[in-house]
């Protein structure tokens, strides 16, 4: 009698410890899904070029520092994550470039702010690698709380762009100029902005 | 519907503020930035021909060299960026030191300039349009000329040197 209630037991042990993980799966909601009833806006605050203006030849490495960095201000939803994904060119080049004479490494930085001000004290430095750059956060700081409930369904009379909140990108970064070839040096910086 | 009229909404934010935006499929907004840098060259400038006087005649009480029209104005050329301003600065009296003796003259520079070799279209170059930029060669063509009073002048030979000071802008 004793033995049978020992496998039973054990028997709804394996059972309970299943459960959990099944349910755990079934509850991942993608809320992007819905993110295109919710404006994003962004707008560059602080001019649209990140130039590092007249620069003689072999001048070795000079910094846009995030002082000096481009500004975009990411108006949104504020009980929303968003991801930012980054990418720029490896180098600056002249028209037609086709050899290393013509070329300058260019290094991403980029930073954001989440705490509702324009603040580079309050910005966070975005891990780069091989100039790329993501990060994924609430449009308003929610410190160590927990992500907020499900958004509220879109219905007749509620809109959520009334409760938006801002959030900054700060965009700069450094080039190292070697011995080139005099000329104009151009390079892309490509921003997406995406609700979670 | 509604979320059509979410991404017109998107679309519209986007289009007058993010530079090159769009909106792609997957709802995310997409802008790209332009990053930049011009490389200049270092400027050189190169002396031709040094000015020339030649003798001053006794009696006479000035000499006079016309950078636009003299032969005997300077000749420099001014090698640089092509097409990049720049701003061009020279002390405009300067001292000729007596070689044979005592005594100076204070000589006062005019210079013109022209971005073709040509000095009869070059124009004089005052403190109010000294930014001028490098020709499509890179290149900017300077003439020095000037004038001294001679009335109290010692007989001897006379020397000094000019500097012209080019930066870019």
């Amino acid at each position: 009698m004793i033995f049978l209630n020992k496998k039973y037991s054990l028997i709804l042990f394996l059972v309970f410890l299943q459960i959990p993980n099944s349910v755990l799966v079934a509850q991942e909601i993608d809320f992007g899904t819905y993110s295109s009833t919710y404006s994003v806006t962004v707008q560059e605050l602080d001019g649209t070029i990140l130039d590092f203006g007249l620069l003689y030849n072999n001048e070795g490495l000079i910094s846009i520092d995030i002082e000096d960095a481009l500004v975009y201000s990411i108006e949104a939803v504020e009980y929303m994550d968003i991801i930012i994904d980054i990418s720029a060119d490896l180098n600056l080049e002249t028209a037609g470039c086709v050899t290393s004479s013509c070329q300058i490494p260019f290094t991403l930085n980029a930073a954001y702010a989440n705490r509702g001000q324009n603040n580079i004290a309050q910005a966070i430095a975005m891990n780069i690698s091989s100039n790329g750059a993501s990060a994924q956060f609430p449009v308003k700081y929610r410190g160590n709380a927990p992500p907020g409930p499900p958004p509220t369904p879109v219905y007749e009379g509620y809109n959520p762009n009334n409760y938006t909140d801002t959030a900054y990108l700060y965009i700069y970064g450094s080039i190292n100029v070697p011995i080139v070839d005099a000329g104009s040096y151009s390079g892309q910086i490509s921003i997406s902005v995406i609700y979670d | 519907m509604a979320k059509l009229l979410g991404s017109l909404l998107v679309i519209f934010s986007l289009g007058q503020e993010f530079v090159n935006a769009q909106v792609n499929s997957d709802d995310s907004i997409v802008g790209r930035v332009l990053v930049s840098a011009q490389v200049i060259q270092s400027i050189e400038l190169v002396t031709v021909n040094s000015m020339t006087f030649g003798n001053a005649q006794p009696g006479q009480k000035e000499l006079y060299v016309n950078p636009i029209n003299d032969a005997n104005a300077g000749f420099m050329i001014a090698i640089g960026t092509p097409g990049v301003e720049f701003r061009l600065d020279y002390l405009n009296a300067r001292r000729l030191t007596n070689v044979d003796g005592e005594g100076f003259l204070t000589f006062t520079y005019e210079i013109s300039g022209n971005d073709l070799e040509d000095q009869d279209s070059s124009e004089l170059l005052n403190n109010d349009n000294r930014s001028i930029r490098f020709n499509n060669d890179g290149r900017y063509y300077l003439w020095v000329g000037g004038r001294v009073n001679l009335e109290n002048a010692q007989p001897g030979n006379y020397e000094g040197d000019f500097t012209i000071e080019i930066d870019y802008i």
